[in-house]
């Protein structure tokens, strides 16, 4: 205990504290040694508020959570003091409780939504039965149960009967992580642990949950803990929030202070590390160096080996709480410099500024790499006669796109789930054929002479066109060594390397990207590479080919926070090396703007199989003409706290269904400016293009005179069952 | 409604092609089961020409006929339940099925429920104490009894329990000097009689405790159980209705696909105890080169298969929810 300890807490407001934990550790006996994931943490959580638990993959945020309702899994072992403080009953020790004293205690007084709502279901049985269990099991009134589970799922613009009846499998992923929030409210809890809960979901439907949330924490009087890896999502919702890191608080304080005014040098890190649209490109940097390893954490403060301004101090000796401001409190010695020094220190430690052509400077004549031309792509079974006695179901992935793609080209597509924008990459470049359409790489037919086959005939072309996967756990062969993985390629495609040639370029390869040293790696398999190293060595894998045109299928949303704009910037170098162009989809935008706009190449959003907005990134990002567009732009979270988060611009949260396409614009039913004329006619791509970037429209609002403007606006229907966007 | 019509219809066409290779491999194989009977008896009768009316008599087959019209009156017979007449047994070999494939039913049905109830749960309990003493043994036990042919597990009880034991009867399916009906003494001797062959099958319980173990680890591992342990639920409702309901559920398909390996085991259990099922039947017939039984067997095997399969397609979607959307498949 130092005295920074106890004056941080001195000035605490003694106001009404709902969950306290006090030097709380869970540890984890592993054949590595003992595993702390969670290292003595002091935590107060204070009643009616909402506070943002904010921590990257491994830093111990899941085992905060489950800490809370001592419900860790086992063998792992919590230790500490973990007291829950009943509105007006005596303080109850959580850790302490009997089996059915704590049966009772979850989900009566605190309860908690899951990472994985898809999973949290048992699927043998309707969503009723979740309901109904819960209730009896703790002896509440059924009835009288679920006319509060209908006005719940009702409040989350849900159909009550249609949930109730639905077995799990039959909803979207956005409504069962509506369900499970009102399956957690269902026996009124006062307070609501939730661990990622957004984290598989869409953007758009990210962002209606969170604005949800508001409203229901106001009218349940709940305290909400909210646990992501995503600052931006809680920027607007969380009264104070909570920087973990490696095990441990690394800040504490009011939601304004910690994004205004962060006093640790690992958040002002990571607010620079994280992709948003407002902020220049030149104020975002990658944090070096990894997360530390639960079984060997540094000597002194955690973040040390990663911090710029660290000094002898913060090796040996680990910081308490020091009293930043009111209910500020911060773990770190330095903090006062820090607040000064760090972006100091961080700039000098060096941005890329290179310049490069943007999409506007490409002369129209330039030939196309990869061209596609009014490609369509269909699933599902057609009824083929005889002994199938099935209904045809046909599913349109991809309709009718067309897109070119130069050399050193960069274009980013971005769409919520199920939009098509995978399938219409993996057509790119030669994974996927299309029902109709051509594809021509540099001018030739990439599928002529395949004949009904899945491959390329072509084998030039196969190798022009390469991908990168998002999860590079599941897309390198975990039998075998890096160097075998790396050196496949350069057998296949560079036959006149003798085996030393082959593992210097490999060697020199790791280098460059940043692995070394590379002669230890190279004999590794995957499962002893981090996330972000797996990557790199998916990424060199697929350049050591010297493809024309790489897929980049979500290559960083399965990294860190912290990694994802080293691993752009890694992407945007190699392709100044190898002269690739990329074609990446993104759920993000943040993400898509970031790549788009460092390397002057173009983002595609993309709604039910058809491409409704395409140009330059400043143009889509800060000047968006289709209304989905915009709608994607307000679902992406800002860092500004004073965005207001209610105004969703859209009708409906759920996507239509895809085997009963909306007829003319696919838009027209979310759209809050369709016009009857939408109903009907399908509006083609329009050249909005001007001196600032390139910019086509599928949206009759880009004509000035069309007869969308004399139509009959349909966005005033009474509201439906699923409408949000209520202010309150 | 269209994929169950559909499934019938594949269930058809299984049994439309057995029963025609049956056909074409009596009718046109070089020294066929036809020529053979005529070859056989021709010699013996006054007028070798009765031999081939004798042969449609035996098998349904006319060896003058054209081959449409043999093909055609010989489906006819299959549809109408003749499947032509024994000449080993001196009987109609429907007649004979119709006798023998009850008892066989009943064996294979005790067979199957008891290792099936015994593989599940000793299935269940093994992955609840995963890693303790009990689940090491039964693993080994369950590892052994599996690599047990049931054949040579057959003869091993034979010995000890009919010859050396002498508790249960070595041979025949019902007691005799009892009047048969639906009297205890008749029952008890029953199952007295069938006890050996059942417990012979046991070795199925093995694989079946296996499954059962790896299902309900993998489903104990499931985010749905945490939060049905955090809903405060009984521990008595997430073992029966999250665990063991869910790791049932693919094992559903094999009990099925078990009941068609059965019957091919009847063939040699039945010979074993010399208990007079359709399997015995069929070892006869075999010995004896009567084809009309071996036909009839194989025949009445091939639609008991598909008719367990079919069931288990039609039904796998009352017991699991996500399979009971269209175009589905269920294996």
């Amino acid at each position: 205990m130092t005295i920074s300890q106890s004056a941080a807490q001195a000035d605490r407001p003694n106001g009404d504290v709902i969950m306290e934990l006090d030097d709380t550790s869970v540890e984890f006996g592993m054949s590595r040694g003992r595993s702390r994931v969670l290292n003595g943490v002091d935590f107060e959580v204070s009643r009616d508020e909402i506070v943002g638990v904010i921590g990257e993959s491994g830093s111990g945020k899941s085992m905060f959570a489950s800490a809370m309702l001592d419900a860790v899994p086992e063998p792992g072992v919590t230790t500490g003091d973990v007291t829950y403080y009943p509105e007006d009953d005596d303080p109850v020790s959580v850790t302490d409780l009997s089996k059915e004293e704590l049966r009772r205690f979850r989900w009566e007084e605190v309860s908690m939504v899951f990472q994985g709502a898809m999973s949290s279901f048992n699927p043998v049985l309707k969503i009723r039965t979740h309901f109904v269990e819960t209730l009896s099991a703790h002896d509440y009134n059924v009835e009288r149960g679920l006319e509060r589970v209908r006005e719940l799922l009702e409040d989350l613009y849900l159909e009550p009967e249609r949930m109730l009846e639905s077995y799990p499998h039959e909803l979207s992923g956005g409504m069962k992580q509506r369900v499970l929030i009102a399956l957690s409210l269902v026996l009124d809890p006062e307070m609501l642990v939730m661990d990622e809960p957004t984290a598989a979901l869409d953007l758009l439907m990210q962002r209606s949950i969170i604005s949800l949330l508001h409203d229901i924490q106001d009218k349940h009087d709940l305290t909400i803990v909210f646990i992501t890896h995503d600052l931006p999502l809680v920027a607007n919702l969380a009264d104070r929030l909570a920087v973990l890191y490696a095990f441990e608080f690394a800040e504490v304080g009011p939601a304004d202070d910690i994004l205004e005014d962060p006093a640790h040098p690992y958040t002002r890190a990571l607010l620079n590390a994280t992709p948003n649209l407002s902020a220049p490109l030149e104020e975002m940097r990658p944090i070096e160096g990894e997360s530390p390893d639960p079984v060997n954490i540094p000597e002194g403060c955690s973040y040390h080996p990663r911090c710029p301004i660290a000094d002898e101090m913060c090796r040996s000796h680990d910081p308490d709480a020091y009293d930043a401001g009111a209910d500020h409190d911060v773990h770190c010695h330095h903090w006062e410099d820090s607040i000064e020094n760090i972006d100091n220190a961080l700039a000098s430690s060096g941005s890329m500024d290179r310049s490069r052509r943007t999409a506007a400077d490409r002369s129209a004549d330039e030939e196309p790499v990869v061209s596609l031309d009014d490609i369509e792509v269909e699933f599902g079974s057609e009824n083929d006669g005889l002994l199938d006695f099935g209904d045809s179901e046909i599913v349109t992935a991809v309709d009718g796109i067309s897109l070119d793609i130069y050399q050193n080209d960069v274009v980013v597509l971005v769409g919520e789930s199920g939009c098509g924008k995978t399938t219409l990459g993996k057509t790119a470049v030669g994974l996927q054929q299309p029902t109709d359409g051509t594809i021509e790489y540099k001018g030739r037919d990439i599928w002529e002479g395949s004949g009904n086959s899945s491959t390329l005939a072509d084998k030039e072309i196969r190798r022009a066109l390469q991908i990168v996967h998002q999860d590079p756990g599941s897309s390198l062969n975990s039998h075998h060594r890096v160097r075998t993985i790396l050196e496949t390629p350069l057998k296949r495609w560079h036959s006149d390397l003798d085996g030393n040639d082959r593992r210097e370029r490999i060697l020199g390869m790791l280098e460059y990207v940043g692995i070394s040293p590379p002669e230890d790696y190279i004999d590794r398999y995957p499962h002893q590479l981090s996330g972000g190293e797996k990557q790199r060595v998916a990424l060199i894998r697929a350049m050591l080919i010297n493809p024309d045109l790489i897929l980049a299928d979500e290559a960083v949303s399965a990294l860190d926070v912290s990694l994802r704009v080293s691993t752009m910037d890694l992407m945007i170098e190699l392709q100044d090396v190898f002269n690739t162009s990329y074609l990446a989809i993104s759920h993000d935008l943040s993400n898509a703007r970031y790549f788009a706009e460092k390397t002057g190449g173009r983002i595609g959003v993309m709604y039910l199989g058809e491409l409704v907005e395409i140009g330059s990134p400043e143009q889509i990002i800060h000047d968006p003409k289709h209304p989905y567009t915009q709608a994607l732009r307000w679902a992406t979270p800002e860092l500004d706290r004073d965005e207001d988060i209610d105004d969703n611009p859209m009708r409906t949260i759920d996507v239509p269904d895809q085997t009963n396409m909306p007829s003319g614009c696919r838009y027209h039913t979310r759209c809050p400016k369709a016009r009857e004329v939408c109903r009907t006619q399908k509006p083609e791509l329009i050249d909005r293009s001007d001196e600032d970037g390139v910019q086509h429209t599928a949206c009759f609002r880009a004509l000035e005179d069309h007869e969308y403007w004399d139509s009959e606006p349909i966005a005033e229907e009474p509201p439906a069952a699923e409408e949000t966007g209520s202010a309150d | 409604m269209d994929w169950k019509i559909r499934r019938f219809g594949q269930g058809l066409f299984t049994v439309w092609a057995v029963v025609s290779l049956t056909f074409f491999i009596t009718r046109m194989m070089p020294g066929n089961p036809v020529d053979a009977f005529v070859a056989q008896i021709g010699p013996e009768l006054e007028n070798p020409q009765e031999a081939y009316e004798l042969a449609e008599t035996y098998m349904n087959i006319n060896p003058e006929a054209p081959l449409h019209v043999a093909y055609r009156d010989y489906m006819i017979s299959m549809v109408q339940g003749d499947l032509g007449r024994s000449m080993s047994q001196n009987a109609e070999v429907t007649e004979l099925m119709a006798e023998a494939v009850p008892w066989t039913l009943f064996v294979m049905s005790w067979a199957i429920a008891i290792s099936f109830v015994v593989g599940i749960s000793l299935g269940a309990i093994m992955a609840y104490w995963e890693g303790s003493t009990f689940d090491t043994a039964v693993t080994g036990y369950a590892t052994t009894v599996t690599s047990i042919p049931f054949y040579v597990l057959a003869l091993l009880l034979l010995m000890v329990f009919g010859y050396q034991l002498g508790w249960f009867p070595t041979g025949g399916r019902q007691p005799s000097g009892v009047e048969a009906g639906f009297n205890l003494p008749f029952m008890l001797g029953m199952i007295h009689h069938a006890a050996l062959p059942v417990f012979s099958m046991l070795v199925a319980s093995g694989a079946a405790s296996l499954t059962m173990r790896g299902n309900s680890v993998r489903i104990l591992g499931e985010d749905y159980l945490r939060v049905a342990r955090l809903r405060g639920l009984a521990d008595r409702t997430i073992a029966v209705r999250y665990v063991a309901r869910n790791a049932i559920l693919p094992m559903y398909t094999g009990l099925m696909i078990a009941i068609g390996t059965m019957f091919g085991g009847a063939v040699v259990l039945e010979e074993i105890y010399t208990y007079r099922g359709m399997g015995y039947y069929m070892i006869q017939a075999v010995r004896m080169r009567d084809y009309p039984l071996m036909m009839g067997a194989f025949t009445v095997i091939t639609i008991a298969v598909v008719i367990a399969l079919l069931i288990a397609d039609l039904t796998y979607g009352k017991i699991d929810p996500r399979a009971g959307g269209e175009n589905r498949e269920a294996f």
